[in-house]
């Protein structure tokens, strides 16, 4: 018998396992004087997996929303931006401009996702009774009224420059840079491993089938007795708090945040991931957004090789992103590994 | 600078978001989307009209009218292409159609054009009003000196002729009668012989030729580069819902109401903070989607 065989069966459990091991590995390099030394070709791809790691928090929450219970969130990178600035005004030490009380960065994170799910609470309790496609006109206006907020209010979230000097945890303990990186990755991946099991945990249990049948019918779900608006309210602070925690842990790998890291094209990305991968499942919007985001590494090496400039390149990547989009919804509806019939659209 | 200034300002404003927020809210009643590559019919409408102007060297007047021509070409050539197509599917698909469809073609124009801004060749005369009384309640001056030059008048007279326009063609032709039809209900609209693929095409044409004069007019008043229509989008959309989503008419009003907030408010608030001016509009969208959603004039949205 090997290994294998022997760990439990179903996936989200598999799931905790590999978190378990890689939180476990970012503690031991961590925590010792171990470093390691990675070749400089592929800081890129660790900067990019990173922020994969932090995305995927995202896109997991954003799929509990639209993929499980059909809410439409355009605003996704306000609760993303909660957790962030909430961590950075209470951690940070002197930041250049704007508030930074120095709490330590534990009490600052919870108090990230805490924020982040009570956003989510306040837009929900407001909004969630709207239709649809109205539903995601006011969650996009909430994002970018915070938007203007981070910009305009210099005393308060440090203005277009934004927040710095905020504590680095892992930075901290390991040893060097390359260690450091290669710990963050790791420790993010095992964040996003846990998220990966838990959210599989409610998704597979009774409850993920109410959530489901609320995307499906809300008078059905509701003929039988289940209220859809709390259900909806819950899935929707879930994924709130989700980004919320990955707003702070973002904020604590960076040790910055800034208005320029919270716009409207997270949003995007992490909708035409999930869109991309299958709503609704798990793993699919997982390996939807490493698409995009292999995307745009492959973009920085392929720029090295062709001939047009930067900003040119940049454009032609996002066009392809937006026809990609285009293409999705018009002839693989259900995504790449999403299923068709459960999620309501034809093929 | 005193209130009656920035009213103006806020009119000249509320013009050119009425011109745009009339097609959006067309395409929404009755094409049944929420069109987020609206503003990217407006920047191409813009770019028409600064090429006619600039490169070929058209009259003001003319090039307006080439761009409005093709805005409503490129707006019928995309939807054929990218919304027809999926029509049946309902609002969501077609709202993400609309979304990657408006990523794709704005870095297409910044592709092809670039970053820079371009301006209109204009040249435009003044009128002051001097010595006007000042009306000053407390720090807020009511009345004082204001000035108005010829181009706004453009805009806003435009904004008027297009008013009068609309309101004669959705009430006096055939194809106007047969939109209104088809927003109230489509079913009906078959039955009573309606062509509604022909009457869905020419709404997208006419929204295209609004986006198009609308460009011209913000690239008048501003400047025209690659980001322009998207920079506007949200006020258009946010003018369209309180406005009631589909209503043309509640569409101006609520233009001119977002226009109005957007110079009241960078006026009026403390040096520093007039960014957030764009913030308030949203608020204003927010509070009507949770308070009245369906507008000044519109139906309901929400839901049982």
């Amino acid at each position: 018998m090997s290994v294998v065989d022997r760990l439990p069966g179903g996936e989200g459990e598999r799931a905790a396992l590999i978190g378990g091991a890689c939180v476990l590995m970012a503690a031991l390099f961590a925590l010792t004087p171990l470093v390691v030394a990675l070749p400089s070709a592929l800081y890129v791809f660790f900067e990019v997996a990173i922020l994969y790691a932090v995305y995927g928090l995202l896109v997991l929450g954003l799929n509990l929303q639209y993929g499980h219970t059909g809410l439409i969130n355009f605003g996704h990178v306000v609760f993303f931006a909660a957790g962030g600035y909430t961590v950075a005004m209470l951690s940070a030490q002197n930041p250049f401009a704007g508030i930074g009380l120095g709490y330590p960065w534990v009490a600052a994170l919870v108090a990230g996702v805490l924020v982040a799910a009570l956003l989510g609470a306040l837009v929900g309790a407001t909004s969630l009774r709207l239709r649809d496609d109205f539903l995601a006109i006011a969650t996009l206006a909430t994002a970018e009224i915070f938007h203007t907020l981070f910009v305009n209010f210099r005393g308060i979230f440090g203005g277009n420059v934004g927040l710095s000097g905020i504590p680095q945890p892992i930075a901290a303990l390991a040893t060097d840079g390359d260690t450091t990186l290669l710990a963050t990755l790791l420790f993010f991946g095992g964040c996003v491993a846990f998220t990966f099991a838990a959210v599989r945990r409610l998704t597979d249990a009774p409850y993920g089938r109410v959530l489901r049948a609320v995307r499906a019918d809300e008078l059905v779900a509701r003929s039988l007795g289940k209220s859809a608006f709390s259900y909806k309210m819950q899935a929707f602070v879930y994924g709130a708090a989700l980004a919320g925690l990955g707003g702070g842990l973002f904020a604590l790998y960076s040790g910055a945040v800034a208005p320029g890291f919270f716009t409207l094209q997270v949003t995007v990305t992490v909708w035409i991931g999930m869109l991309l991968g299958g709503a609704g499942s798990h793993r699919g919007v997982l390996a939807g957004l490493a698409i995009i985001m292999g995307l745009r590494l492959l973009s920085r090496f392929a720029l090295d090789v062709t001939p047009v400039s930067a900003s040119a390149f940049a454009s032609i990547r996002l066009i392809v992103i937006g026809m990609i989009l285009v293409a999705i919804v018009r002839y693989r509806p259900a995504g790449i590994w999403g299923n068709a019939e459960e999620l309501g659209v034809d093929s | 600078m005193g209130l009656a200034q920035n009213v103006v300002f806020g009119l000249v404003t509320g013009s050119y978001i009425a011109i745009a927020a009339i097609g959006f809210t067309l395409i929404y009643g009755i094409v049944n989307m929420i069109n987020f590559a609206y503003g990217e019919f407006i920047t191409i409408g813009a770019f028409v009209g600064i090429l006619a102007s600039g490169t070929l060297s058209l009259p003001l007047p003319i090039a307006a009218l080439v761009a409005m021509v093709g805005g409503g070409l490129v707006s019928l050539v995309l939807a054929r292409g990218f919304f027809t197509p999926i029509n049946h599917t309902g609002p969501v698909p077609l709202l993400l159609t609309s979304i990657g469809l408006g990523l794709a073609l704005r870095n297409a124009v910044r592709l092809v054009a670039g970053r820079g801004a371009r301006y209109f060749d204009t040249s435009a005369t003044t009128y002051r009003f001097e010595g006007l009384p000042d009306l000053p309640v407390g720090s807020v001056d009511l009345l004082g000196n204001l000035f108005v030059t010829s181009l706004q008048l453009v805009v806003v007279g435009s904004a008027v002729a297009v008013f009068l326009l609309l309101y004669t063609l959705l009430t006096r032709t055939d194809v106007g009668i047969a939109m209104r039809a088809l927003a109230d209900d489509e079913d009906l609209a078959r039955v009573r012989g309606i062509d509604t693929q022909r009457v869905r095409d020419s709404v997208w044409m006419l929204a295209g030729v609004l986006a198009g004069l609308a460009g011209v007019l913000i690239g008048i008043q501003t400047n025209v580069s690659a980001g322009i229509g998207f920079s506007f989008v949200l006020q258009i959309l946010a003018a369209a819902i309180l406005g009631g989503a589909g209503s043309p008419y509640g569409a101006i009003a609520g233009s001119y109401v977002i226009g109005l907030v957007l110079a009241l408010s960078t006026a009026f608030l403390p040096s520093g903070m007039t960014g957030i001016s764009s913030a308030i509009a949203f608020l204003v969208l927010v509070i009507v989607l949770l308070v009245k959603p369906s507008g000044i004039a519109g139906r309901e949205v929400r839901e049982a």
